[in-house]
């Protein structure tokens, strides 16, 4: 399970990156919610479960990273999707800039000599 | 729909609202909503009658747990009960004698109120509408219809006015009695309720 240890540094590594790997994933527009939590559980290792995807999207959606509209659908009730604010957008960018470096520091302390 | 399927979703969804309650309602209301939504987006490539693929699909949705803890670990802070939750299971019981509006007052508090489940709520404020006041109007009114059939059925001839009275009295007594037994005893039960879920929070 994903969740659990709160000592296990993997798991506090993937709880700090999953939120701005859903911003990433809604770089290149906007999606349907079932498929956002479809997609983030089907890379592995990223959330525990599809349904952990949705109190993270309420997450960002509070501190209006994130912004919803209801579209109908062919078939069923209509559906919730998700775009990037403007906001969204400069936190995820800043995001990427601070990970390269922080992955390349870390990289560097782990490999020794490199 | 196979209704075990039905079952097992069912069960799913209680167990993850079970333990939501420190959210605040409507935070809890929404993600429970997603959840269920989701599953039965999941459910419609499934085969009714396929409970090991049901059993697999809710196993990718995640463990009630698992979602419960995304939800509460950075959970808006679940606000500070209002100070007035403390007056609602006595505005309820005892408001109504406040020409009505003391009752509706604390409905109106307990609505707005995160402390409550919607459960509590909607108990509350269907027994009994009032309060305790109801009882007591029903008993003014019990009164006063005993008085007017006794008038009514004295009127031709020369009827015994006791005799009518006590048939009147016989047919209304056993119901009256349950009515005002359920009328006082269920809004104190229901205030007793609400003050033990107030001190539990």
């Amino acid at each position: 399970m994903v969740a659990g240890d709160d000592r296990d540094p993997v798991a506090q590594l993937r709880r700090g990156v999953a939120e701005p790997c859903v911003l990433a994933l809604l770089r290149a527009g906007e999606r349907y919610g079932f498929d956002l939590a479809r997609e983030l559980a089907g890379v592995g290792g990223l959330v525990a479960g599809e349904g952990t995807v949705y109190p993270l999207l309420a997450r960002l959606r509070r501190r209006q990273l994130v912004e919803t509209t209801w579209k109908e659908s062919a078939q069923g009730p209509p559906r919730r999707y998700y775009r990037l604010t403007a906001k969204g957008k400069a936190e995820l960018d800043a995001f990427v800039e601070q990970w390269q470096q922080f992955r390349s520091t870390v990289d560097a302390v782990l490999g020794g000599d490199r | 729909m196979s209704t075990r399927s039905d079952r097992a979703v069912a069960d799913y969804l209680e167990r993850l609202d079970d333990l939501l309650t420190r959210l605040p309602d409507a935070t809890r209301r929404q993600l429970v909503g997603e959840i269920a939504e989701h599953i039965a987006e999941a459910r419609t490539g499934l085969d009714p009658g396929d409970e090991v693929g049901l059993l697999a699909l809710l196993d990718a949705v995640g463990d009630p747990e698992a979602i419960a803890e995304e939800a509460l670990g950075a959970a808006p802070v679940a606000t500070a009960p209002p100070r007035s939750d403390r007056f609602v299971p006595w505005l309820v019981l005892l408001g109504g004698f406040a020409v009505g509006v003391g009752w509706l007052v604390g409905i109106v508090l307990l609505w707005s109120s995160d402390t409550w489940r919607r459960r509590d709520k909607l108990l509350a404020t269907l027994v009994v509408p009032g309060g305790l006041f109801l009882p007591v109007l029903l008993l003014g009114m019990g009164g006063a219809a005993t008085a007017t059939a006794c008038t009514s059925s004295g009127g031709p001839g020369v009827p015994t006015v006791t005799h009518c009275t006590t048939s009147g009295f016989v047919l209304a007594l056993p119901v009256g009695i349950a009515l005002l037994l359920v009328t006082v005893l269920g809004p104190i039960l229901v205030a007793v309720h609400l003050d033990r879920v107030r001190t539990r929070r």
